[in-house]
């Protein structure tokens, strides 16, 4: 990756057809955070996915999600996201209780959600991916694609993808870059508040350190990130509050300046599982690539200077 | 392809302004000529015998919506109605599903079944057990040379070879030297025998031309590049009635004068070959296949006749020319010609 | 590399390869073009063009060029709201028997209330677009495969069209418009000859141009365009950034049927009486012309450009082998040829682009 490095300190305000840009003072530190839930459940039919669970996102901050398959990940994400109502429970959005019916609905709010198949068209063209659903109009509804592909290559590139192709597909791009591209789509489209679906799930090493970057990035632009993973080796080094969630409930709710990397590995896999969990770990690191690496990733985000930040 | 957009309210709104300029049109467009009110004017009318109710099947190999088959039922539904009989028809184009509703029919014990024996051997074994079920049968259209090997007391039909020829003789009789053949469905055994039998009297060169009978413009295009293809051809010989306009209308535009005739009628054909734009039909009387069959079968029951002597009834070829058109525009034109 | 571009999407999440971190290279202007989903067809159709020069006579003459042409456009109208919504990821079985619906709609409507024939034509518009809409309606809301659900209204159409027919004209076949109001102006419009240089050429022509340009114009440079591709090529994650799936799948299904509408017109003023059973068969054909076309089967990935070639390859084979004066009891086998001719030129030009850095 030949990106460059660091954050770009003024990004221009987005030009689409979208609602007013962050500004991330008005929600930083003090004041209601930009997303708040509090004691949300949720059923499916018989089934228990959700229960009492509290969430906060404030702006500049990246909170964490933690949890195993199964833990009711998903399901926290697709109502955050407007794809289903909360059955019990408040949801609010900077203070003001909501309830979405579609994500179209989050959107407007300034709530991007980047899913885990990243809603990118693999076949269609990078800038088309970045302006879909958003798509910038001249008169007689004729698609300004000048601008849409300037504008797509400057994002990009102020993201620190310096792509010389936007025309290219999307699905010739690697997992990473396809994740940064959605990030940025996000960004651009004046999310106030961004949510990552296991953005790494799928990614080598390498490539979730870059990902990683721009969930840095993100923060350092003012946004309430909420980053879901099942990863604490990817949440610790980026992540300022983290969520443990088991089996639909909440149960850890921590800042990082309480708790150490490895005590987060062992709240995400309960007191109970903790022998279970050591067996497993010891099993992968005997063949090795486990551990290797875990080491290779703390050698990357040092590398990038991730590590040092609060 | 701006349906396309159908954006809500906009769309909504041209969606109402369609409409309502279609019922403006509705109200306030009605045509001078032609039209229903047209055919109203000239219709006529037409009407039966007692005796014990009977039950007769016919169960033809026609393919839904074919204008022939149509005219047969109208005929055998004539005939019922005369002899007061309930008449059930049912028709499928597989030859095995036909001799699944030819057993259908035995199983309901009609008083007498009428087949077409387009798949001969599809059918053997069901005809046999109807004639073993005492339930007597008539073949009709095709299969004269299988009717009476089979089992069927009687059969009417055209024999489609000897239609041929009587087609070719007529070919050869309005002047063309060189014709074409327009075979509508490939593979289909009538229709083969008629060119071949139109071939064998024909005298001059015939050929063969497949087309996609289910395709009015591929019909047109093809008989049109044949026509450009082949500067020589001067007779076109169709082997359907609608196929036989289409074929004028190619010759126009290929600026061939070639003179076409064909096979079967109907109501426009008429007209057509009163005005000369067709110079014949070959006519095989569907009607009078439908309605011989049906009283062929009451015949039988009431008073133990049967027609042809064991030998197949001819109903056609009934060759219609400029001569006769206008005599028959009038049963034409009700559908039953 | 650009390797995926005429594949099926890729799952989001490939095996990152050391390669795969690199840059792209480049891809140039004519590597570019090369990569257009028409190219392919296009270098099939100049094979079969080629081919028939040689091997027909007749073939070369404008008039029969002009023939080929009608034939290529009769497909072709179809071909381009079929591509369309094909890109859109769907099929519609019922487009054959439609345009013979919407034909018999436009015939039956003005012989038996004796109107002028455009009221007919108006009449048979809407209801048309509403069958289209049904079929989209239907597909939307059960969720079923739309190959299933026009498959049930392709049957259903069929028997309407012989027993509305039936019922309505006592015949199987509509009664003819010729002689009504109207019908020399209607015939102007959907079936007349335009004498372009001496040639006739049938005005279905130029209707099945202008249409392929709309449907180009709509695919590439208007956010219609756009919703189209990102549905057929992967509805999930439209749904996500808001593009209203539902109502571009309808708004598809609802241009198949304008397309249909266009080609049933043509069917009544070119031949005045309507058969009810026509139809049958055809959506294959449309869907064959969209395949040589560069569409996908898929869905997500073809051009309105590529269908019409894929019809003009259709047409050309069509009546070249009739030109060529072949043995007509081989005219289906020559036809199958051809058309694997057309396709295997296509699928080697694309694999070779494809290869290609």
């Amino acid at each position: 990756m030949t990106a460059a490095p660091g954050p770009n300190p003024s990004p221009e305000p987005p030009t689409g057809a979208s609602p007013e840009p962050s500004s991330g003072a008005s929600a930083r530190g003090d004041g209601p955070p930009l997303v708040r839930l509090t004691g949300v459940g949720k059923n499916y039919g018989s089934v228990i996915a959700l229960r009492g669970v509290s969430l906060e996102a404030r702006a500049g901050e990246v909170t964490c999600v933690l949890g195993d398959n199964g833990a009711g990940k998903s399901t926290l994400i697709k109502i955050v996201a407007g794809l289903h109502r909360h059955d019990s429970g408040t949801y609010e959005v900077a203070g003001e209780p909501v309830s979405f019916a579609s994500p179209r609905d989050a959107l407007d709010r300034g709530i991007a959600t980047v899913y885990q198949d990243l809603a990118v068209v693999p076949l269609m063209p990078i800038w088309r991916n970045f302006f879909l659903g958003s798509e910038k109009r001249r008169s007689l509804g004729r698609l300004d694609v000048g601008h849409m592909r300037r504008t797509t290559r400057r994002e990009l590139a102020e993201m620190g993808i310096d792509l010389r192709d936007v025309d290219q597909p999307i699905g010739t791009l690697s997992g990473g870059e396809r994740q940064c591209v959605a990030i940025a789509r996000a960004v651009h489209f004046g999310a106030r508040a961004l949510v990552l679906d296991e953005p790494t799930a799928a990614l080598g090493v390498k490539q979730a350190g870059v990902v990683l970057r721009y969930i840095v990035q993100a923060r350092e632009r003012g946004l309430a990130v909420v980053f879901i993973t099942h990863n604490p080796h990817h949440a610790y080094p980026v992540g300022d509050r983290f969520l443990i969630l088991k089996r639909g409930r909440g149960i850890g709710h921590h800042s990082k300046s309480d708790i150490t990397r490895d005590e987060l590995t062992a709240l995400m896999a309960g007191g109970a599982e903790l022998e279970e969990l050591a067996h497993e770990l010891k099993a992968a690191s005997a063949g090795g690539a486990g551990a290797a690496a875990a080491r290779e990733l703390t050698r990357q985000a040092k590398d990038l200077g991730i590590t040092g930040k609060p | 392809m701006t349906s396309t957009k159908g954006r809500s309210g906009r769309g909504r709104a041209r969606g109402a302004a369609a409409v309502l300029a279609a019922g403006v049109l509705v109200l306030g467009a009605c045509s001078g000529s032609g039209g229903k009110k047209a055919e109203e004017r000239e219709s006529k009318a037409a009407g039966g015998a007692s005796g014990p109710r009977l039950k007769i099947a016919m169960v033809t190999h026609s393919g839904p919506g074919d204008t022939f088959w149509d005219i047969v039922q109208k005929g055998a539904r004539a005939a019922a109605a005369k002899d007061n009989v309930e008449f059930l028809y049912s028709a499928d184009p597989d030859g095995g599903k036909q001799a699944q509703l030819v057993q259908a029919a035995v199983d309901k014990k009609v008083d007498g079944i009428v087949v077409t024996f387009a798949k001969p051997d599809a059918l053997k074994d069901v005809v046999a057990r109807a004639t073993a079920a005492r339930i007597p049968v008539v073949s009709i259209n095709s299969g004269a040379d299988v009717s009476a090997r089979y089992g069927a007391v009687a059969h009417f039909g055209q024999d489609e070879a000897i239609a041929g020829e009587a087609a070719g003789r007529e070919m050869a009789r309005i002047g063309a030297k060189k014709a074409l053949c327009v075979i509508h469905e490939q593979g289909n055994v009538g229709l083969e025998d008629r060119c071949a039998g139109a071939r064998k009297t024909f005298g001059g060169q015939m050929q063969n031309l497949f087309v996609q009978g289910t395709n009015m413009p591929q019909v047109k295009s093809s008989i049109t590049a044949k026509l450009q293809a082949d500067k020589g051809v001067d007779g076109v010989l169709t082997l359907g009635a609608p196929f036989a306009a289409t074929a004028v209308d190619s010759a126009k535009e290929a600026s061939s004068d070639a003179k076409v005739g064909t096979f079967d009628m109907n109501k426009d054909l008429i007209d057509a070959v009163k005005d000369g734009r067709i110079w014949f039909a070959v006519d095989q009387q569907p009607y009078l296949q439908g309605y011989e069959a049906v009283d062929g079968l009451w015949l039988l029951k009431h008073n133990g006749n049967v027609l042809g002597g064991g030998r197949p009834v001819l109903t056609g070829p009934a060759i219609v020319t400029k001569a006769n058109a206008a005599a028959l525009e009038g049963f034409a034109s009700r559908g039953t010609r | 590399m650009g390797h995926a571009v005429a594949q099926p999407p890729r799952p989001p999440e490939p095996a990152p390869s050391p390669a795969d971190d690199e840059r792209l290279a480049r891809r140039s202007p004519v590597r570019r073009l090369l990569g257009r989903p028409e190219l392919g067809a296009l270098l099939g159709a100049v094979a079969v063009f080629a081919f028939f020069s040689v091997a027909a006579d007749a073939f070369l003459q404008a008039s029969s060029f002009s023939t080929v042409l009608y034939a290529s456009s009769t497909f072709g109208i179809m071909a381009v709201g079929v591509s369309l919504l094909m890109i859109g990821g769907e099929f519609d079985l019922s487009a054959g028997v439609l345009v013979t619906t919407s034909a018999l709609i436009a015939a039956l409507v003005s012989y038996q209330l004796t109107l002028n024939v455009w009221a007919g034509v108006v009449v048979s518009l809407v209801l048309t677009l509403l069958l289209g809409m049904v079929n989209g309606l239907l597909y939307v809301n059960t969720g079923l495969p739309s190959f299933v659900v026009t498959l049930a209204t392709f049957f259903m159409l069929a028997g309407a069209n012989l027993g509305v027919t039936k019922a309505v004209t006592g015949n199987v076949a509509t009664d003819s418009v010729r002689d009504m109001d109207g019908f020399d102006s209607a015939r102007a419009v959907f079936a007349s000859d335009v004498d372009l240089a001496g040639v006739n050429v049938n005005v279905t022509v130029f209707w099945w141009l202008l249409l392929v340009a709309a449907a180009t114009w709509l695919l590439l440079r208007t956010r219609t365009g756009n919703w189209i591709f990102a549905v057929g090529g992967a509805a999930a994650s439209a749904r996500a950034v808001g593009v209203p799936v539902a109502r571009t799948r309808i708004g598809l299904f609802m241009g198949v049927a304008f397309c249909a509408w266009l080609s049933g017109m043509h069917l009544v003023f070119a031949f005045a009486t309507v058969q009810s059973g026509e139809g049958v068969g055809n959506e294959f054909f449309f869907i064959i012309c969209a395949v040589i076309g560069g569409c996908l089967l898929t869905g997500g990935y073809g051009s309105a450009i590529g269908a019409a070639i894929g019809a003009f390859i259709f047409g050309m084979t069509n009546k070249g082998i009739v030109y060529a004066e072949w043995n007509p009891d081989w005219f289906k086998f020559f036809l199958g040829a051809m058309l694997l001719i057309a396709t295997v030129v296509n699928l080697i030009v694309r694999r070779r682009v494809e290869r290609a850095p």
